[in-house]
């Protein structure tokens, strides 16, 4: 009888949700990185908690949020996550409106630097790295510091991210800091670079490409940010993670709620489903993204490859939106005419 | 091929409205953008993209790299295609298919087994510093000789391929003929194998110089953004700073580049024709 009873239950459950599914779609905008964990961990179980139906869309950044705006005024796009300098650019041409975190549950769990990242509410983090150097420890004693790469020690052994990605100006800064200079103009670690251009190798764009070329002994040490580093740890050479005196880097990613949309209470569904305890542990079980939630637990080795922990958190110095907005244009001028050259 | 012209441009019609609407009208939309001032038409954009010294030395390197790869192209396609030609039957068909066998695999693959081929302690520098040539090894990956490297091997396939098919179209008895008449080698190949081979010429030189200019994959990954082309400054514009204006100009550079490569040419073919 009981049986019965469950049975019915769940059929009757499930005719209600497949008609309510006709109703209710949520369209997201998401990185086109590893998607089939997303579905299996996020999206998926969000549609069968919801009974709705969602509508996932991948792409560039440049693509994505180019799409924002030319829906701008019906928006197709009702909830999406970019970085916080895109979020920050958004926000300014009006295309987002706040999020109302009240209605998110999980959000008083979330690491300080993660709540409002870009003000106003416009943004809420769901993930940040933290970004240092990657080292050969056979080769260089250790690297104490972020000016340790344009040493002599490591010329003509070292990469550098390109200041068009995203590790790039944040690498920038701590050179700049390394020599006692912060200012967001980035000049002089630009100038620094570019009297030792000769000594880099190469300017990488991907890790992934860095990844072979420390496989290959074209380099010994390089910038990275810590969702790469399962990509060398286990290269079959003694590698090591700096922590340098100036402290390590990084960047975040957030989600943002378009402007009008007329699907907020979903599109707030999803993100307090996504930042729940539950889903963040699962994505960054997964290695997909590390956890902004505070109240996640991995294990040591599941830790090992994430930035984790409200230490690493809280100690990030990351590049604030407003400063990488206005100054990007700048960074690729000089880039281009100095190192470039 | 149609008795009447006008069913057989009817049937272009289909084709020439699909392209028409999926291609010309967007790129036309596109390009425009480099062209429109603040008030209507202007060319401060490219005035604006030639003043600065970094993208003069862009527009050089890539019109240099690719020129030079036509030209090599030529030369060392000329003499696997007259090996090819003068092959029997069934070797020339095994050789034409080991020439066109790099054409179906990927150019990412390719170009990362440029990678590992010239890298420090790839085969070429473990040769040259097993043969006591130099002490430490050069470094050759993500300079320009490593992009031309990558574009040979690219699109020298596509130069042999046109030069094979014109030289097959030659008359079988040209060459002996100039021979019994006491021509050289070198003139064998001035006065009678260039002039026939001219379209061929044409074809390969065209597709490979364009090839080269337009390639984005070989130039980012065997040359990074220390060696910037074009095309990967175009990719920097859009993807980075957001500019659609410059990456517009480039973009109308690139094409106007191709035209002027196919026309410049055709003219030289067309003079020696001429001449000869």
């Amino acid at each position: 009888m009981k049986r019965l009873l469950i049975a019915t239950t769940a059929l009757t459950l499930t005719m209600g949700t497949a008609a309510s599914a006709q109703d209710k779609t949520l369209t997201i905008s998401v990185y086109s990185f590893a998607q089939d964990e997303f579905k299996e961990l996020v999206y998926d179980p969000f549609q069968e908690q919801c009974g709705c139906k969602l509508v996932v869309e991948t792409g560039n950044s440049v693509e994505r949020l180019a799409k924002i705006e030319a829906n701008a005024a019906s928006p197709v796009i009702d909830m999406a996550v970019i970085s916080t300098a895109d979020a920050l650019s958004a926000t300014r041409k009006g295309l987002l409106q706040p999020i109302d975190t009240a209605k998110l549950s999980s959000y008083d769990k979330l690491y300080e630097i993660a709540k409002d990242p870009i003000g106003d509410h416009m943004a809420v983090g769901y993930t940040f790295y933290a970004t240092s150097i990657v080292y050969r420890s056979d080769k260089i004693d250790g690297i104490e510091s972020w000016s340790d790469l344009l040493s002599p020690e490591l010329a003509g052994n070292v990469a550098l991210p390109d200041v068009t990605t995203n590790q790039g100006p944040p690498v920038l800064y701590m050179l700049g800091k390394a020599i006692g200079d912060t200012d967001p103009s980035l000049t002089a670690p630009i100038e620094l670079v570019s009297e030792h251009a000769d000594d880099i190798v190469t300017f990488y764009v991907r890790s992934s490409q860095l990844a072979q070329l420390m496989q290959q002994e074209e380099i010994w040490a390089a910038p990275i940010g810590r969702f790469a580093w399962g990509q060398f740890k286990d290269n079959g050479f003694p590698m090591a993670w700096a922590t340098p005196k100036e402290g390590q880097t990084g960047g975040m990613n957030v989600m943002v709620m378009t402007k009008d949309n007329g699907n907020e209470d979903l599109a707030l569904e999803f993100m307090d489903f996504w930042l729940s305890t539950p889903i963040q542990t699962a994505l960054a079980e997964a290695l997909v993204d590390s956890p902004a939630n505070s109240e996640v637990t991995v294990s040591d080795e599941i830790a090992d490859n994430l930035t984790y922990g409200p230490e690493t958190a809280n100690n990030l110095d990351l590049i604030p939106a407003d400063v990488m907005l206005d100054q990007r244009e700048n960074w690729l001028d000089q880039w281009n005419n100095k190192v470039m050259q | 091929m149609f008795e009447n012209r006008t069913i057989g441009l009817a049937l272009t019609v289909p084709a020439a409205l699909f392209a028409a609407a999926l291609f010309i009208l967007p790129v036309g939309i596109l390009l425009s953008e480099a062209f429109k001032g603040d008030n209507g038409f202007s060319l401060m954009a490219y005035v604006d993209f030639f003043s600065s010294p970094r993208n003069q030395t862009v527009f050089f390197r890539t019109l240099k790299l690719a020129g030079l790869v036509a030209v090599v192209s030529a030369v060392v396609g000329y003499a696997a295609a007259f090996c090819i030609v003068s092959l029997p039957a069934k070797s020339r068909g095994r050789m034409f298919g080991l020439v066109t066998l790099p054409l179906m695999i990927s150019p990412v693959a390719r170009t990362y087994a440029w990678l590992v081929i010239l890298g420090r302690t790839g085969f070429v520098n473990s040769m040259l510093v097993n043969m006591g040539i130099t002490d430490t090894p050069f470094r050759i990956l993500f300079t320009e000789t490593a992009v031309f490297i990558g574009l040979l091997q690219l699109f020298m396939p596509l130069m042999i391929i046109s030069l094979v098919s014109a030289m097959e179209n030659m008359p079988r008895d040209a060459i002996p003929a100039a021979r019994i008449l006491g021509a050289n080698w070198f003139q064998v190949f001035t006065k009678v194998i260039l002039p026939l081979t001219r379209e061929g010429l044409v074809v390969g030189g065209t597709l490979v110089f364009t090839g080269s200019m337009t390639a984005y994959i070989t130039p980012a990954i065997l040359g990074g953004s220390k060696v910037l082309m074009l095309e990967t400054l175009l990719y920097q514009r859009v993807t980075v700073a957001n500019d659609f204006v410059a990456a517009s100009v480039i973009a109308m550079i690139l094409i106007v580049m191709a035209f002027s490569a196919n026309v410049l040419l055709k003219q030289i073919a067309t003079a020696r024709r001429t001449r000869v």
